[in-house]
C-alpha cells in the first residue's frame, strides 16, 4: 500500500535536507491531499529520534476566507501560528493541490491583503532560518491536478517528479546530493567573481549588476528537488528587457506571455499577452515589488520540460530565471518586498550569457564544463 | 449532507461554542473530517471569529508503534498553544478505523495517557474558569458506523437525530431540552447518598458535601443529554456489573464486572480484554477510583454504538467514569485515565436516594 519511494523522499528530508538532530521539534505541514508523504516525514523523524507532528491544512481554507471574512478577519494572524514559529526546530512544507487554479477568481486586492497578513509569519520564519536557528524545507507531493498542468498522467508525473528528487529507483539518494552540493558550490564560488551578468536570448536583452553579491548553491536543504545556483543582483543597476517564454504562475493565477523592460532596476515597462491586470496588482503590491530580488541559474537536467510548478520549472536544466520582489538578505540582497515571484526564462535553445562580457553559458550549458549536474 | 453539515457547524458554534466576534477559536479533527472543518471555519468566519484549523493525519498508531518511550509521551508545541491560547475550541473525532490500535502494548498507550495529565487539567483548569470554552463532536464514518452495526447513511441519521438537527430550529430545542436538564439536576442536588441496583449491580456512592451536579446540554459534548457529578472519592461501596462493552482508545473490553471498597476498586473482571482493563486500572492511583457519575438522559440516542460520546447519553442508563475527575463538580481525583463505562438501566434497573426509589426502568419517578 505505501509506495517505497515515498519513504525514501521522506527518508532523504529528514537526514540529508534537514540532518535532523535527536530530540528536535519538526512540523510537518501539508495539505490532507499530501497525507500520505507527510507520514512517511513523520515516521522517518521518528526513527531518527526527533519529535514530529503534522499539521493539514485543507485546501478550501483560502477560498472560505477571501469568501466570507470581513477585513479584520482577513489581516488576522492567530498568536497561536506566532508562538509555534517559535518553538519549532524545523519545518517542512509539503506543497500538493487538488485544483491548482481554485484561486483563479478570487479578488486580486483581498488576495493581496492575506497574503500579506500571511507574510508577517513567513518573515519570522525567515529571520530564524537567516539566524540558523529553523530549518526548512519544501517539497512536492505529486497529485492529478500537478499532473493535469504538466499534461501528463499521474503515473508519469510521479516518475517525472521522483526522478527529480532521485528516489525514483532504490540506491543512495543521499549520496547523489551530495555531489550535486559539491558541483553547485563550485559553480557558486566561480560566480562570485562576476561583476555583471549580460542575457541574451530570444526577446531578451538584460544587463544585472552581481558585484559583492554572494551565490547560493541550492543544493536539496531547502527544495527538494532542487539544483540552481541563485544570487540577490544589485537593485539599481538592472537595464534592459527581458522575455518569459514559460506561463509565469503566482498562487493559482497564470500570467502568459510577460515582457519586462527595466531602467535603473526598476521595472518600468510591463506587458502580458494574458493576466495584465493581475501582472500589474503583483507589480503595484508595494515599492520593491518592481525590483529583482533574485537571479539564477536552473541546473536539474533531470528536469527537462516545463511543468507550470515553479519549484520545477525554476530548475529546469539550462534555464534563467528572476525573481520581482524580496531578495534574499543573507546573499547581500537588499530589496524588501511582500512579492518574490520567479519568472522562468528559457535559454536552452539559443541563449547567451556574458559574465563581466565573456561568453560563459550557451544553449543552456556553462561552457567550460559541459557535463550536467548528475550522478 | 452538506445542508446537515452546514446546520451541524452553525449548531456547534453558535450554541455549542457560543463564538462571539474576535474569538479565537480552534477547530480540531482528522482529515477525514474536512467537510466539517470548512463548514465549521466560515461559520466561525460569520460568527465573525478567528478560526484556526488544527487537522492532522491518524497518527497513533505509527507514534505508539515506532516512536521511544520520550517520543510516545511528547506533547505538541500546537497542543500547548491551543489550550493556552483559544477562546473556543471544537474537536471532532472521526476514526478511520475504530480497533487500530487492538496491537499496540497497553503499556504504550498507559505511558501515554500519563503523560497527558498536566495538559488536559490545563484545560479544564481554563475551562472552568471560563476563559475556554471546549466542545467535543463525533462525524459519521464509515468504522464509526460499522461499530454500531448500520450502515453509513443509518448512521448519519442516527447521529443528527441525536443532535435535534432535523428540527425546524435546533438552537431552540437544546435551550428546551437544558432547561429539562436543569430540573434533573436540581433534584439531585438535594440528595446525599445514591444506591443503584440492577442484575448484578448493587453500588452506593455519596454524592452530597462539596459535590455539585453539572448538566450536560450541549456546551461541551454534542450531541448531549446526561446529568453528571465526581462522587466523593472513598465512597463507592458494592459492585456494578455493565451490561455494554467498556472501549477505551480502540479496545473493547467485554463484561466488565468492578467491586469497589471505600471508593477503591478492589476485584476488575472481564470476559474479554481483562488484560487491558488491568493495566488501564492500574495506570496510577487515581485510575481505581471514580471521578464520575452520570445519568443518560437523551431519548433519540437509544441504542448502543460503541462511540462513549453517544453511548453515555443514552436514555435510561446510567455510567461511571474511572478515573480523572471534572473540577467543574468539585472533584478532585487525578488521574490520567477518564474511562467511561455504562450501565443499562432501562429493564428492572432502580435507583435509591437517600433510602426512597427515585428512578425505575429507566425514567425518575418524580421530577419536582
Amino acid at each position: 500500500m505505501s509506495d517505497p519511494r515515498l519513504a525514501r523522499l521522506g527518508e532523504l528530508v529528514v537526514n540529508y535536507s534537514l540532518g535532523l538532530q535527536p530530540g528536535k521539534v519538526l512540523r510537518i505541514d501539508a495539505p490532507p491531499v499530501a497525507a500520505p508523504l507527510a507520514i512517511e516525514v513523520y515516521r522517518a523523524a521518528l526513527a531518527a529520534g526527533a519529535h514530529p507532528y503534522v499539521d493539514l491544512q485543507p485546501e478550501r481554507l483560502p477560498e472560505l476566507l477571501l469568501a466570507e471574512a470581513n477585513d479584520e478577519q482577513l489581516d488576522y494572524v492567530s498568536p497561536i501560528a506566532k508562538a509555534e514559529v517559535e518553538l519549532v526546530d524545523a519545518i517542512v512544507t509539503i506543497w500538493s493541490e487538488s485544483n491548482t487554479r481554485a484561486l483563479t477568481h478570487a479578488d486580486p486586492e483581498r488576495h493581496q491583503r492575506l497574503i500579506a497578513a500571511s507574510q508577517q509569519l513567513a518573515k519570522r520564519r525567515w529571520q530564524r532560518m537567516s539566524a540558523g536557528e529553523l530549518g526548512w524545507l519544501g517539497v512536492l507531493f505529486p497529485t492529478e491536478a500537478h499532473a493535469q498542468d504538466a499534461q501528463m498522467s499521474l503515473a508519469e508525473y510521479e516518475r517525472f517528479v521522483f526522478r527529480a528528487c532521485h528516489v525514483e529507483e532504490p540506491g543512495d539518494p543521499v549520496a547523489h546530493w551530495h555531489a550535486v552540493r559539491e558541483e553547485l558550490g563550485s559553480r557558486a564560488e566561480t560566480l562570485a567573481e562576476a561583476r555583471e551578468l549580460h542575457i541574451v536570448g530570444p526577446g531578451t536583452d538584460l544587463k544585472l549588476g552581481v558585484e559583492g553579491r554572494r551565490w547560493q548553491a541550492a543544493d536539496g536543504r531547502y527544495n527538494m528537488p532542487d539544483g540552481e545556483v541563485y544570487t540577490s543582483p544589485l537593485e539599481t543597476l538592472t537595464e534592459g528587457e527581458i522575455s518569459f517564454a514559460f506561463p509565469a504562475l503566482f498562487h493559482g493565477r497564470e500570467v502568459t506571455g510577460i515582457r519586462l523592460r527595466f531602467e535603473g532596476g526598476t521595472v518600468v515597462e510591463a506587458e502580458a499577452s494574458r493576466g495584465r491586470e493581475y501582472l500589474d496588482a503583483m507589480l503595484e503590491m508595494d515599492e520593491g515589488a518592481r525590483r529583482l530580488g533574485e537571479v539564477a541559474f536552473g541546473l536539474n537536467y533531470e528536469i527537462d520540460r516545463f511543468t507550470q510548478n515553479t519549484l520545477f520549472d525554476e530548475k529546469i536544466g539550462g534555464t534563467m530565471h528572476v525573481a520581482l520582489g524580496s531578495s534574499f538578505e543573507d546573499l547581500g540582497g537588499l530589496n524588501e518586498s511582500v512579492l518574490h515571484w520567479d519568472l522562468v526564462c528559457d535559454l536552452r535553445e539559443d541563449g547567451e550569457v556574458y559574465a563581466d562580457g565573456e561568453l560563459v553559458w550557451r544553449a543552456g550549458h556553462f561552457l567550460e564544463s559541459a557535463a550536467p549536474a548528475r550522478v | 449532507m452538506s445542508e446537515r453539515l452546514r446546520r451541524l457547524a452553525e449548531v456547534l458554534v453558535g450554541y455549542s461554542g457560543g463564538v462571539k466576534p474576535g474569538d479565537l477559536t480552534v477547530v480540531e479533527g482528522t482529515m477525514n473530517v474536512e467537510p466539517l472543518l470548512e463548514e465549521l471555519y466560515a461559520a466561525v468566519l460569520r460568527a465573525g471569529g478567528h478560526p484556526v484549523v488544527r487537522c492532522t493525519a491518524e497518527l497513533e498508531v505509527v507514534r505508539l508503534g515506532e516512536g521511544s518511550d520520550e517520543q510516545v509521551e511528547w506533547l505538541t508545541p500546537a497542543e500547548w498553544q491551543d489550550i493556552e491560547l483559544a477562546d473556543v475550541w471544537i474537536m471532532v473525532e472521526a476514526p478511520s478505523n475504530t480497533k487500530a490500535l487492538s496491537g499496540i502494548d497497553p503499556e504504550r498507550q498507559s505511558r501515554m495517557q500519563r503523560a497527558r495529565i498536566k495538559w488536559r487539567e490545563r484545560y479544564l483548569e481554563r475551562a472552568l474558569s471560563g476563559e475556554l470554552r471546549w466542545v467535543l463532536t463525533a462525524y459519521p464514518t464509515n468504522a464509526a458506523a460499522q461499530d454500531a452495526e448500520m450502515s453509513l447513511a443509518e448512521y448519519e441519521n442516527f447521529i443528527y437525530a441525536a443532535a435535534f438537527l432535523d428540527d425546524g430550529d435546533p438552537v431552540t430545542r437544546w435551550r428546551a431540552f437544558a432547561d429539562e436538564l436543569q430540573r434533573v439536576l436540581e433534584f439531585l442536588s438535594s440528595k446525599e447518598e445514591l444506591r443503584f441496583v440492577a442484575a448484578g449491580t448493587d453500588l452506593t456512592f455519596a454524592v452530597g458535601g462539596d459535590r455539585t451536579w453539572a448538566a450536560a446540554d450541549g456546551h461541551e459534548n454534542f450531541p448531549d443529554g446526561e446529568v453528571f457529578t465526581a462522587p466523593l472519592d472513598d465512597s463507592a461501596q458494592g459492585e456494578i456489573s455493565f451490561t455494554f462493552p467498556a472501549v477505551f482508545h480502540g479496545r473493547q473490553v467485554d463484561d466488565v464486572r468492578l467491586r469497589f471498597h471505600e471508593g477503591e476498586v478492589v476485584e476488575a473482571t472481564a470476559s474479554s480484554g481483562e488484560d487491558f482493563l488491568q493495566e488501564m486500572v492500574g495506570l496510577d492511583e487515581g485510575a481505581r477510583r471514580v471521578g464520575e457519575l452520570a445519568f443518560g438522559l437523551n431519548e433519540a440516542v437509544r441504542v448502543f454504538t460503541r462511540n462513549i460520546l453517544f453511548d453515555e447519553k443514552i436514555g435510561g442508563t446510567m455510567h461511571l467514569a474511572l478515573g480523572a475527575a471534572y473540577p467543574e463538580c468539585g472533584g478532585t481525583n487525578r488521574s490520567g485515565l477518564h474511562w467511561d463505562m455504562i450501565c443499562d438501566l432501562r429493564s428492572g434497573g432502580e435507583v435509591y436516594a437517600d433510602g426512597e426509589l427515585v428512578y425505575r426502568d429507566g425514567r425518575f419517578l418524580t421530577r419536582s
